[in-house]
């Protein structure tokens, strides 16, 4: 990975040369919360933000799209194409980084690439940006604390300056044509190093580690915790919508007011939802709040990481603050912790 | 800040053909696989009261010369405005140009399907899913246990097993309906049995005066079978409560686990292991399987 080192008072020139050719999206405020949201000028950008209330998923699964046109008349497909606005993505968190380098894994998959996941996330770029965890925050535990792959560029706020990770040509180009980036000094890389180990330091320790998570939502998956949860579970589904990595859809066609033409779309769904693994003649899989809301931690905590080798949850703690419920992760890590104790 | 745009080619979802260099049909089914291809209904027959089986034509020649498929594989069939259904292929791989798909009445799209007429025009995307493992079953015996509706994914591994039936040792089929008018493709099976290609148990839970067939549960038939476990596979599909029974009552007879391959209904609205609602467990029943063997299924959460 190339690093290079670019003063903080260069960050207006480089959000401006992103605006040239990019629509910007960065972190504002949104009362007493933060949210993402197109810019026009670096003023408007929150980069010393928290956790914002939705994800940056919706830049690539917009919560309903088009597929395609139809005749219904005719029975066929009518022409269609979809028109991708390039975006760049000004300040994500690494969290966030790795939600979308997940869904990758879902929609980028070689026996079925999704073309209309695949031309969003072809017009993105992305640029990271260093934070510190709130009380909510847990991407430690989840190994989604540092972004690896997944950027353009990520600044490392080292006090002053950032130290950048430049992770592309079209970041690179970016950068060199806004700023003047200089080479790392020793000093630069103490400082990188402290300013991680004080965000490493500084995660809330009420948040168990527990090392065996997978091997746990095996063993205790008759446990009557989850009837507990279940009971709680008021299936409003918000979990599922601020969740970054949920990319669950339904499929369903609209018809257009002359009762003739019309479009399919896609439309997020939820697993929490009470007829999302209902057939055809009424008999539900997963027919209870119990059954729902331990399948959507056993996909996060165990399934995922069975087929892709990671956990399908950041730890961005945004279900945390979205369940009225007091259902998350943060809850099924707490039962683990007390089973061992 | 001027709007930027870029259309994106790859993107482009046209009615037939771009008019661009002929493509063939394999890549006009990749370009979007989300797309439906029209194909004509050429065939209806009622099985039952509520069950009718459809023979379909892709209209374009090269995606019906494209479209290849194994017994136990599903396709998604659209009828726009209404929307799209996973249905699994009732007819034989080895009958190249047309599939059969056998549908039961029972909600607002089947509904319209029934109501649809030969010529009529369907969109049809697939096919999708793990098959039965049907070159590792050659050489061996097969004991075929199917429950209502469930006849519909094994009929495809039963006519393929025919049309190739010097391949394979001893095959038996049972085969448990609610009554004797809802016993479906009986003829056919009839024959068979009767040109000795197939040993066939029908049962029925309610039988009438005609019914000279067994009358129970669909485990009923193997206290008469005589299983050389060592080289049999066994092929289950049926509505959800029957695995748990059906292969129990084949490991009584010895079968081993990665024998018994059971093929499992969820509602797979994408095809393609994304939408998540066919999820069992760690599992997509539409890519992973729909087919899966006993062990696999022992160690994925909630498959039984």
């Amino acid at each position: 990975m190339l690093y290079r080192v670019i003063d903080d008072q260069e960050l207006p020139a480089l959000v401006e040369a992103f605006m040239e050719d990019y629509e910007v999206i960065a972190p504002v405020r949104s009362g007493a919360s933060y949210a993402f949201h197109h810019v026009d000028s670096f003023d408007q950008i929150e980069l010393d933000y928290t956790t914002t209330i939705t994800s940056l998923k919706k830049y690539v699964l917009p919560p309903k799209e088009t597929l395609f046109t139809f005749d219904a008349d005719a029975n066929e497909v009518t022409d269609f194409s979809l028109t991708v606005r390039p975006r760049v993505i000004f300040g994500a968190h690494a969290c966030d980084i790795n939600a979308l380098n997940s869904l990758d894994l879902v929609f980028e998959d070689s026996r079925y690439r999704d073309p209309y996941y695949e031309a969003r996330r072809e017009g993105l770029l992305i640029v990271g940006i260093s934070c510190s965890p709130t009380e909510t925050c847990f991407c430690h535990l989840m190994e989604a604390d540092e972004a690896r792959t997944g950027y353009d560029l990520f600044l490392q706020d080292i006090g002053g300056r950032y130290l950048v990770s430049i992770g592309s040509v079209t970041g690179a180009n970016v950068l060199e044509s806004a700023c003047n980036p200089r080479e790392a000094t020793d000093e630069d890389r103490i400082a990188f190093r402290q300013a991680t180990r004080k965000r490493q330091d500084s995660f809330n320790k009420d948040i168990p580690d527990v090392q065996e998570i997978a091997m746990l939502m095996d063993a205790f998956h008759s446990d009557p915790f989850w009837d507990e949860l279940g009971s709680r579970c008021l299936a409003c589904t918000a979990c599922s919508s601020v969740c970054p990595t949920c990319y669950c859809f339904d499929i369903a066609d609209v018809l257009d007011a002359d009762g003739r033409t019309g479009r399919r779309e896609r439309v997020w769904d939820a697993c929490t939802s009470p007829q999302f693994a209902m057939v055809t003649g009424g008999h539900n899989f997963r027919d209870s709040n119990r059954n729902r809301v331990r399948h959507r931690m056993y996909h996060k905590l165990n399934g995922f990481l069975a087929t892709h080798d990671r956990m399908l949850c950041t730890g961005c703690g945004r279900c945390v603050r979205a369940c009225k419920a007091h259902i998350s992760p943060i809850e099924v890590l707490k039962f683990f912790e007390e089973k061992g104790a | 800040m001027a709007p930027i745009t870029t259309e994106n080619a790859a993107l482009r979802v046209s009615p037939y053909h771009d008019g661009g260099a002929p493509q063939t049909g394999a890549e006009l089914i990749a370009a979007n696989p989300y797309r439906p291809w029209p194909a004509r209904i050429t065939s209806i027959q009622q099985l039952t009261e509520h069950e009718k089986l459809f023979e379909f034509r892709f209209i374009d020649e090269n995606i019906r010369n494209a479209f290849h498929h194994a017994p136990g594989q599903f396709v998604e069939l659209s009828i726009f405005g209404v929307g799209e259904a996973p249905i699994s292929i009732s007819s034989s791989p080895s009958k190249s140009g047309f599939i059969e798909l056998c549908v039961r009445r029972a909600g607002e799209f089947t509904q319209r399907l029934h109501e649809m007429q030969c010529g009529d025009i369907v969109g049809i995307r697939g096919p999708y899913g793990r098959p039965f493992p049907f070159e590792l079953m050659k050489g061996h015996d097969v004991l075929l246990v199917a429950g209502g509706l469930g006849i519909a994914p094994l009929r495809s591994l039963i006519n393929n097993i025919h049309d190739e039936r010097s391949e394979f040792g001893k095959v038996t089929i049972i085969y448990g309906s609610r009554s004797p008018q809802e016993v479906m493709f009986r003829d056919q099976f009839e024959m068979w049995r009767h040109r000795k290609d197939f040993d066939l148990y029908l049962t029925v839970d309610h039988p009438d005066d005609t019914w000279d067939g067994e009358v129970g549960l669909v485990t009923k038939p193997f206290q008469h079978l005589q299983v050389d476990a060592d080289r049999t596979f066994g092929a289950v599909c049926g509505p959800p409560v029957m695995y748990k029974f059906v292969v129990q009552e084949m490991r009584n007879k010895g079968i081993s686990y990665d024998r018994i391959y059971m093929s499992f209904e969820r509602h797979m609205k994408c095809g393609m292991g994304k939408c998540g609602h066919c999820q069992i467990g760690h599992q997509y029943c539409c890519i992973d399987g729909p087919v899966f063997n006993y062990w696999e299924a022992k160690n994925i959460q909630g498959s039984m």
